[in-house]
């Protein structure tokens, strides 16, 4: 993976308050989902990598230069920032259009770009609406349309579905999915979990300044040996099934669920078991399985209270 | 083309950032507020002409009221109050309106923001001051019938120079104080009427202030200022013109370096 955004041991601290913490990172293309509890250093983290603060100690570089003190870099990467905040008096079009004339555009340019922008977060009808006018969800996706409008390769996004209703929420998420299979690298945080493993399965876990974790939510889960994995498997017998794993050393636990259709094992050695069940499956009759501790749900609170 | 391995030129990227501001400056309470204040004089003026004109004594001449007003209103008063409260907040209102982040995460240096904001200052606080004064010049003028007023007008013309230069020095001493300190207002209130006050002490003290320069290139300066009448200092107009020109420089030099290096940390 080519590293678009690089911490090295990086910390920043405001006062005596240490807000992030001897980070070492790299981003690559795609969708990296930024997770952590409010006040982990989420939002640190990305006004670092966005050359709003500069780090106290060690180095944050965006597309190879320092993040801090490099504005060219904005030809290249958008920023859709957390707070609510507008100049109220701007239609949504204007308030493009102001922005990309910063970027250097000729004027047919960002009107172009400006209303493609509108288009993609299903504002166009509502341009010529002055912001203050716009429901919460409505300036969300307008501070998310000034992000894309210049189609950076790179994109910021801090809380970008906070607030929205379920259907703009599916169609942002949908987008950010579309912008992160086209290649582009998406850096987009959130403390609600569920929000960040609509988007991808590439998450970088913050908590209190430092990363606890990060890569696909299985291989994280793969890292925490100190923890056991749950398999939970549905079957037609599954005493059969619970016979043919009880007595294998990595195995922990069984568990029955609701109506003996379901057998949940906690093993230390989840490679083995799914090895080890390979015969027992068929003869128990499996028609499913999965592993809960892949929701992210599961596994940020496995590394937070660990 | 766009050359994206450098930050927007300065002047284009100033004149979109003045674009931006201009319209929210000139539509704001504080415009209407500045409105009020800079246009005080005209009612005064009208009410001069309607009332007064006919019971006050022939020696205090239209011209010698027009010259109270120029001095102690506008240069003492009006002008470094409409200085101060929109220099001050060019940045501290997109601090604290967090839209300070929409231009910082844009292809330009940050000068470039600052002389955008200072230019939109200039053109609104202009556009409110100078209409006012030309109003009140040839309302008070014009009482008496025209005759002089050919020979006076060259006198406004440099008023409204002075005044512009005026818009120019405090605007741009007050757009330092407002990057560099957190709460400005107090400190530019107590620099306007405290120290400028030095302006009518004898010696080198009156050197110290903006006032000074600023009166010295008044043409008719009113007859009672305190203790400027007993004082009175007129410094030479290439002097003044020296040190106001760079008092500007230096004040907006200086607020772009702090303004450039500086961190803004906006609170969610």
């Amino acid at each position: 993976m080519s590293a678009t955004l690089e911490f090295v041991r990086a910390s920043r601290w405001y006062g005596q308050v240490i807000a992030l913490n001897d980070v070492t990172t790299t981003i690559g293309p795609g969708v990296t989902g930024l997770l952590g509890p409010n006040g982990a250093g989420k939002s640190t983290f990305l006004k670092l990598a966005a050359g709003q603060l500069a780090p106290s100690q060690g180095e944050v570089r965006m597309l190879g230069q320092p993040a801090w003190g490099s504005p060219e870099l904005f030809h290249r990467v958008g920023v859709c920032p957390e707070a609510d905040a507008f100049w109220e008096q701007l239609t949504g079009l204007q308030f493009l259009l102001g922005l990309l004339r910063l970027t250097g555009y000729d004027e047919a340019e960002c009107r172009q770009r400006a209303e493609n922008a509108l288009h993609e977060v299903a504002l166009l009808d509502a341009k010529d609406r002055k912001i203050g006018g716009y429901s919460k969800g409505m300036r969300q996706r307008v501070k998310l349309a000034q992000a894309l409008a210049h189609e950076p390769e790179v994109l910021l996004l801090d809380e970008p579905v906070s607030g929205m209703d379920p259907v703009n929420r599916r169609r942002v998420v949908d987008l950010v999915r579309r912008l992160g299979r086209a290649g582009r690298t998406v850096v987009v945080s959130s403390h609600i979990l569920h929000e960040v493993e609509a988007m991808t399965r590439r998450v970088l876990l913050i908590h209190n300044g430092r990363i606890l974790a990060e890569g696909d939510v299985r291989e994280i889960r793969d890292l925490m040996d100190e923890h056991p994995h749950t398999v939970a498997l549905r079957a037609r017998d599954t005493r059969a099934l619970a016979r043919a794993v009880v007595g294998l050393p990595h195995v922990i636990s069984l568990t029955f669920g609701a109506e003996g259709e379901w057998l949940t094992v906690q093993t230390a050695k989840p490679d083995e078991l799914y090895g080890n069940l390979a015969a027992a499956a068929e003869e128990a009759g499996v028609s499913e399985m999965y592993s809960p501790d892949e929701n992210l749900e599961s596994v940020f609170r496995y590394l937070v209270a660990g | 083309m766009r050359d994206t391995s450098r930050p927007v030129p300065f002047a284009r990227a100033a004149r979109a950032v003045f674009d931006l501001a201009l319209e929210g400056m000139v539509w704001s309470r504080r415009s209407l507020f500045m409105a009020v204040l800079l246009g005080l004089p005209i009612v005064f003026a009208i009410v001069y002409r309607v009332v007064l004109a006919t019971h006050i004594p022939p020696r205090v001449t239209p011209f010698d009221l027009y010259g109270l007003l120029v001095v102690p209103y506008y240069l003492r008063f009006a002008v470094p109050l409409a200085a101060l409260f929109y220099a001050t907040a060019l940045i501290a209102d997109e601090v604290e309106g967090k839209t300070l982040t929409y231009l910082l995460t844009r292809p330009i240096r940050r000068e470039g923001i600052l002389a955008g904001k200072f230019a939109a200052y200039v053109v609104t606080t202009l556009s409110l001051a100078m209409p006012a004064v030309i109003v009140t010049f040839f309302a008070l003028m014009t009482v008496r019938g025209r005759t002089g007023l050919g020979a006076a007008v060259p006198d406004l013309l440099r008023d409204l120079g002075v005044l512009a230069l005026a818009l120019l020095a405090y605007g741009a001493l007050f757009t330092l104080m407002g990057v560099l300190l957190k709460r400005p207002l107090i400190p530019g209130l107590l620099f306007v009427f405290v120290w400028e006050l030095l302006a009518n002490l004898p010696g080198y003290l009156p050197r110290l202030t903006l006032t000074a320069y600023l009166r010295s290139l008044v043409r008719h300066r009113p007859a009672e200022e305190g203790l400027s009448e007993i004082f009175g200092q007129v410094l030479p107009a290439a002097l003044c013109l020296e040190v106001l020109a760079g008092a500007v420089i230096v004040s907006l030099a200086a607020a772009a370096w702090i303004f450039s290096t500086r961190e803004y940390v906006m609170d969610q």
